[in-house]
């Protein structure tokens, strides 16, 4: 048998309630009250960074989808078999959709994993790159 | 990451990772989901009957990108157990795949069920 020591360990006050509630531990992902996986943007001249935090997946379990306007995350984790004592990490299939608002060079995308941290790199077309005009003044 | 508990000196949230506990018949499982923490970065201690996990988080500060938005950051994860004497505790486990921390606490000889043979009288 295994017993984790948190503070929680044994107590059943209202407070207690409350929390159990909001991080049941059997909660699909689909159920949870935010969205899964949680999502960093970041962007800059010539290129948007959308970074993920997917643990217990491989690169290859991905479904990355990149349409017009839009980059579309998703796939499914799977439960360990067995018996459960505790469980508290998401399982089912889970969905993110991240807006591009900026013209992008469909063809150069790139992503990576590693440790569990999902990297897509969007490089932004040349025509949304920001242009200096030269004004001639008279 | 989870539940944010405590906020350490140097700003970094202390997240205890969620966690699944899992008995098959090899023994006890522990899955612990830590992205973002290399093999390096994790610790493992093991003291009597406690282990202890703790690992901290290395993005790397996005070099002149603009963040447009934040769901996660860095972070230290820490979490404890307490393990009984029907643990093996010469022969645990660890291994870090995809971010996550697999520890296998095989169940010790004598605690594994064992089928008596009835002889009949």
């Amino acid at each position: 048998m295994v017993i984790d020591f948190s503070p929680f360990f044994g107590q059943q006050t209202p407070l207690d309630r409350i929390f159990e509630a909001f991080w049941s531990p059997n909660m699909a992902i689909s159920q949870r009250p935010y969205s899964y996986p949680p999502v960093n943007i970041s962007e800059d001249e010539e290129r948007i960074v959308v970074r993920c935090e997917i643990p217990g997946m491989d690169i290859s379990e991905l479904d990355l989808t990149l349409t017009e306007s839009s980059l579309v995350v998703k796939g499914e984790r799977q439960a360990a078999k067995g018996k459960y004592y505790r469980q508290e990490r998401p399982t089912g299939a889970f969905q993110r959709v991240v807006n591009i608002h900026a013209p992008i060079d469909r063809d150069k995308v790139t992503a990576k994993m590693k440790d569990g941290l999902l990297e897509v790199v969007i490089p932004k077309s040349e025509a949304s790159k920001p242009k200096k005009i030269s004004i001639d003044i008279a | 990451m989870s539940e944010i508990t405590k906020t350490e000196e140097k700003g970094l949230p202390r997240v205890k990772p969620s966690t699944d506990i899992v008995e098959t018949d090899d023994g006890f499982f522990i899955y612990m989901d830590m992205p973002g923490v290399s093999k390096e970065a994790l610790i493992i201690d093991l003291n009597e009957d406690e282990i202890k996990v703790s690992g901290r988080t290395a993005y790397p500060a996005p070099d002149g990108e603009k963040l447009v938005h934040v769901e996660f950051g860095n972070g230290e994860y820490y979490r404890g157990f307490t393990v009984s004497h029907i643990v093996d505790k010469s022969r645990i486990k660890a291994t870090v795949k995809n971010g996550v921390l697999e520890l296998h606490l095989p169940k010790a000889e004598k605690a594994q069920p064992r089928k008596i043979d009835i002889q009949m009288g």
